[in-house]
């Protein structure tokens, strides 16, 4: 298994943000995460990329124990993710920040990847601009993949990339984000309010609603589910 | 009165350069791990200290004990990194009390082994005067520490700008989550920039008693002009830590010639009151910039 979680949770003091979550994807996998606004999607991708400590439960990431294991360590080990607002490095250029995670995450700067990545992603043109001052939001979110992609995960993590891009602007990103799978095999875990573009993206669905895992298939199965169409439109979940 | 005026200018631009290197340290500690290191100047009178028995019992030239007092100095900042390290929460505000018992400690432990008599190097070479455009005075010792101090800097800067860890202390500086996730491992830029505080300030310690006059209670002084100069500097850029460290220089200096001595402390406190009223971001740092 590439990842797979058997009972997370994350509880800030009495708040529940995840409840008991399990699922697993295999290698090269891709899961759709969804559920409406605080239902625990940032946080269960804190946990599994290290930045918060579960309560509870276990997680593993193609076979070895995540949850003592350091934040650069799960880099290393092949978990890259995104963040829902772009993290860029002051005073690195778009390069730069590529450079590093490339050095930093497998050990050597591999300039060919660098260079696929600047071009997949089409910030080509920006690559020796400086990353924080100079990037439209698109670039930046381009930017927070191309860092994540630079590590040479086998687990992507995308926190709503697309939101707040314009339609062809998100059939574009749709198609550069089949484009990078496609490329390097990597599984891709993504969190995506859009039900057309999850629908589109990923062959199976998790949907969480108050932390808890309320529903798990395909998409057509998973948003016909009652229970998933209330807790859309804003109902306490049964 | 103009000569008085362009030689304590020239002085200040010298003291700056010795500035630089302390304030230098206590930022790029500052950066990476978000501490300030309250006991940074004690730092540098250790290495003042070192300099001064290495000359006295040894027999070396201050410049030949720099080996010596920069790993006893070195060795004594990762004592502190250890300690700091041991803080488990809220380190920003539980690390100024701690550093400030080790600045206590440091300072008192000076005092116990050196006493309390001041000291500055007896090799007479480093007081000779050399006079410069028929008009400036200085001393070998300042001359010969600007012009290393100015090298060091320039070193570190171009370390933190070209070489992979010294991305990798911009990277943890500026975003320390984002940094780790690209596979940083954060205790290693914390404890390179606390060798790399403690080289320079083992330097400028060196500098200190070569050029001025060393005693136990130096250490705090250096610490507040570190801070003054980082604050004035905006945090974090190098270029600033320089000018920011030559105003300081030139205003002490300005202020010791036409007023009085006894001012000498007060006018870096005034000009960071001004600094810090006006320009809330520093003189040169960016208006936009995290934590
Ligand atoms: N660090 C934190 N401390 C306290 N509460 C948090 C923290 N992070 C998230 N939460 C809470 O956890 C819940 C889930 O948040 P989040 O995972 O961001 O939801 P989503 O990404 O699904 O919109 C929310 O109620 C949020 O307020
Ligand atoms: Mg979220």
């Amino acid at each position: 298994m590439l990842l797979d979680l058997d009972g997370i949770t994350v509880a800030f003091g009495g708040l529940i943000a995840v409840g008991d979550v399990t699922f697993a994807m295999a290698e090269g996998d891709v899961l759709g995460l969804v559920g409406p606004n605080g239902a625990g999607k940032t946080t269960l991708f804190n946990a599994v990329s290290g930045l918060v400590r579960p309560t509870r439960g276990q997680a593993r990431f193609l076979g070895r124990d995540l949850v003592a294991m350091p934040i650069h360590a799960r880099a290393r080990a092949g978990i890259g993710r995104t963040f829902q607002v772009p993290q860029p490095m002051h005073e690195l250029t778009v390069r730069e920040n590529l450079m590093v995670a490339s050095r930093f995450a497998t050990g050597r700067i591999d300039r060919e990847r660098i260079a696929e990545i600047l071009d997949l992603l089409k910030l080509g043109h920006k690559a020796d601009a400086d990353a924080a001052t100079s990037l439209a939001l698109t670039e930046q979110k381009a930017l927070e993949v191309g860092k994540a992609l630079a590590t040479n995960p086998k687990l992507l993590m995308l926190d709503e990339v697309l939101a707040g891009l314009e339609t062809a602007g998100k059939r574009a990103f749709m198609h550069t984000l089949a484009e990078v799978r496609q490329r390097y095999g990597l599984g891709l875990l993504i969190i995506e309010h859009d039900i057309e573009t999850i629908t589109r993206l990923c062959p199976r669905v998790v949907v969480l609603n108050f932390g808890r895992l309320i529903a798990e298939g395909s998409p057509d199965h998973v948003f016909n589910d009652p229970e998933v169409i209330r807790s859309y439109t804003g109902g306490e979940a049964a | 009165m103009i000569d008085l005026v362009a030689q304590s200018l020239f002085s200040g631009v010298l003291s700056g350069a010795y500035y630089a290197l302390i304030a230098l340290g206590l930022a790029l500690v500052f950066g990476t791990m978000r501490v300030i290191n309250l006991a940074h100047g004690e730092l540098v009178l250790l290495g003042a200290y070192i300099s001064y028995t290495a000359e006295e019992k040894l027999g070396l030239d201050p410049l030949a004990s720099l080996p010596l007092a920069l790993t006893l100095v070195v060795a004594t900042a990762m004592a502190v990194y250890y300690l700091i390290s041991l803080i488990k929460t809220d380190r920003e505000l539980n690390s100024l009390i701690l550093t400030f018992g080790i600045g206590v400690i440091l300072t008192n432990a000076v005092l116990m082994i050196w006493s309390a008599d001041i000291h500055s190097t007896t090799t007479p070479w480093y007081h000779d005067a050399t006079i410069l455009f028929d008009t400036l005075f200085a001393m070998q010792a300042e001359l010969v520490f600007a012009a290393l101090g100015i090298v060091l800097v320039g070193a570190v800067w171009w370390w933190l700008e070209k070489s992979w860890y010294g991305r990798a202390l911009r990277a943890v500086a500026s975003n320390r989550d984002a940094a780790k996730l690209m596979g940083v491992n954060p205790q290693l830029t914390e404890v390179l920039s606390f060798a790399v505080s403690g080289l320079l300030a083992t330097v400028a310690g060196v500098a200190i008693y070569t050029a001025k006059v060393i005693q136990p209670s130096l250490g705090h002084h250096l610490t507040v002009k570190a801070f003054i100069i980082t604050v004035l500097a905006g945090m974090g850029s190098v270029p600033g830590v320089l000018l920011g460290a030559v105003l300081l220089g030139v205003v002490e200096s300005l202020t010791v010639t036409l007023a009085s001595s006894a001012l000498q402390e007060l006018a870096g406190m005034v000009l960071f009151l001004v600094v810090l009223l006006l320009m809330p971001s520093g003189l040169f740092g960016r208006a936009k910039r995290r934590g």
